[in-house]
């Protein structure tokens, strides 16, 4: 009855995919190319602390941009002073998590509802935003790190191997440890997904009420995910800053937080590949129609996200997904009887 | 079977929204292992109580006891830990997951994965849903929603069980089938029912009491009840008169 990562097709291509683009990509791409598909990788691990929260557990968070910026902004301040950036890239997950678990306490034992919720996140990445941005005089500083105000943190150092703050790694070896680490974190979270705390998360997403009629503690297993999102977020923003060797308060930014849940709702909400695909595939257009300078490139993607929720209102996946069975089906009714939908267990 | 210790006791529990006393002043107390049917026209607070019970509202003042503790203000998750099971008006199901997830959901909580299959498997069976397993609750009929939510709420082996309306929504053997199941669980646990439906209550009840505007109104064995002049003029009014 229960259907298992096992025998999950989707899994094991994703999974596979993953490897293979870990170790063979950097033999075929040039140094921009790998620059630029890092760039896709870093966003993907972003996109997945949306996907999983909102898709697997129902929260729906415009404020991951505030985890993604504190993870950016705590990697760098604390690489600047350690002098090498393993324990600091500890931190970048750590330290949003807790911030995540804190902000989540009030939010889901205050039972905020889902709008309240929307709001309070969208408010605290927008005081986070305006605090970096007044942090520009020298007196803003932790230990040799200036916070920069609204110039950023330039020179962050980049990822060295753990142990060796001297051995820095060349873009093709970030890419691989990147991608280690998104493809590590695609399987880790299909595994929780399917565990039983995955399907409680589920369960709560569907409702809520019963979840809580069921002897579940519907406020502590919402903390304890959207924590975990914030630390996905955050782990994100110091593969960010370590890859870009700078960063600004646009980290903190609403349009990093409306990016995640654009990709979230374009690659398919309850769904982890997805979001990954519209990553890739948007950014790439993002890029191809900036090279263009026809027309403004917000214009362009914004006409895309209409004609996509207006005509695949369910994301890219599960449209496809769906298209897939209903052809199946279809295929079913011709040689038996009548079909009935089936519910995935997942 | 049922020893005199109750299982369920409510004190002076009053339950106020703005200027409106859904819930007013009831004493209410159910023995271990009784089957208890509460009958009140719509409005009366049977819903409101058994929310009151539940946790899923906090009484304006007033006392609820289960099993000797005072669970009052408790939050629902941990007033069902000790054992209670709410089968709620209007099925509240994880729509997009199949009928089988749902009740392993339940049955989950008290047993390790091997075993919780089982008894979801065991409690579809028994449910006569077993057919229905796979498929996705949110596009089930409304007594077919019924009995996943039933077999859910059983699924939790609860010593309190109560039921809003189970049989709202379901056919002639669906509903025969629904008394059979309340009669058995009512071997194992403690019962309480909210029912319009007089066929299936005649099938099950024996004591009963009924709700007018908030508060008790009578307590009686079920014949009492139905023969009962004012509980037929605030309640079943020219109903009574057709079936009787």
């Amino acid at each position: 009855m229960e259907t298992s990562l096992r025998t999950d097709p989707g899994f094991w291509f994703m999974t596979a995919l993953g490897l293979v683009l870990l170790f063979l990509g950097p033999l075929f791409w040039d140094l921009f190319q790998i620059m630029q598909i890092t760039q896709y990788v870093v966003l993907s691990v972003y996109v997945l602390s949306l996907a999983y929260i909102w898709g697997f557990g129902g929260i729906l968070s415009f404020g991951q941009a505030a985890f993604f910026g504190l993870g950016a902004y705590t990697f760098s301040v604390a690489a600047i002073n350690m002098g090498e950036t393993t324990f600091p890239f500890v931190l970048a997950f750590a330290i949003p998590a807790i911030f995540g678990a804190a902000l989540g306490y009030f939010m889901f034992y205050g039972k905020l509802s889902d709008v309240y919720m929307g709001v309070v996140t969208m408010v605290v990445t927008l005081i986070f935003w305006k605090l970096i941005n007044h942090t520009a005089g020298p007196e803003y500083a932790i230990g040799d790190a200036r916070l920069g105000g609204f110039n950023g943190i330039p020179s962050v150092p980049v990822l060295n191997v753990p142990g060796d703050a001297q051995a820095w790694l060349d873009p093709g070896q970030m890419f691989q440890v990147f991608m280690a680490i998104l493809t590590l974190l695609y399987v880790l979270l299909r595994i929780l997904i399917a565990s039983d705390f995955g399907r409680i998360s589920m369960g709560i997403r569907e409702n809520e009420t019963r979840a809580a009629l069921l002897g579940y503690d519907v406020r502590r297993h919402k903390v304890i995910m959207f924590a975990l999102g914030a630390g996905i977020a955050g782990m994100a923003g110091g593969m960010w800053a370590t890859y870009q060797t700078f960063i600004d308060p646009n980290v903190f930014s609403l349009e990093m937080s409306a990016k995640a849940l654009i990709w979230t709702m374009a690659g398919g909400v309850g769904t982890l590949a997805g979001p990954i695909v519209a990553v890739v595939l948007l950014q790439y257009l993002s890029l191809k129609l900036g090279e263009m300078h026809i027309l403004n490139n917000n214009f362009i993607l914004g006409g895309i996200m209409m004609v996509l929720v207006l005509l695949v209102p369910k994301g890219g996946l599960p449209t496809l997904r769906d298209g897939i069975a209903a052809l199946r089906v279809r295929g079913s009714v011709r040689r038996s009887g009548t079909p009935g939908k089936v519910a995935p267990d997942v | 079977m049922s020893d005199l210790r109750p299982i369920l006791t409510t004190e002076k529990l009053v339950m106020q929204f703005g200027g409106v006393t859904a819930v007013d002043n009831v004493d209410f107390s159910l023995r271990e292992g009784e089957l208890r049917c509460l009958l009140g026209p719509n409005g009366a607070g049977k819903s409101t109580f058994f929310k009151c019970l539940t946790g899923q509202l906090t009484p304006t003042s007033g006392r609820v006891r289960f099993d000797g503790q005072d669970i009052t203000g408790w939050e629902t998750h941990a007033i069902v830990g000790m054992g209670v099971g709410i089968k709620t008006q209007v099925p509240n199901l994880f729509d997009g997951l199949s009928a089988y997830e749902n009740v392993r959901m339940s049955a989950r909580r008290k047993h390790l994965r091997p075993m919780a299959k089982e008894k979801a498997e065991e409690m579809l069976e028994k449910c006569g849903i077993a057919h229905l397993a796979r498929r996705e609750v949110g596009l089930l009929a409304h007594g077919q929603r019924q009995l996943v939510e039933l077999a859910t709420v059983l699924a939790g082996e609860p010593r309190l069980v109560l039921l809003d309306e189970p049989a709202a929504g379901m056919a002639g053997d669906e509903r025969d089938r629904l008394a059979d199941l309340v009669l058995e669980t009512s071997r194992r646990a403690a019962v309480v029912v909210v029912e319009h439906d007089m066929a299936f209550i005649r099938r099950i009840a024996k004591f009963t009491t009924v709700f007018n505007r908030g508060a008790i109104f009578r307590e009686a064995m079920i014949d009492e009840i139905m023969s009962d002049r004012a509980v037929q003029e605030i309640y079943l009014g020219k109903q009574a008169d057709v079936a009787a």
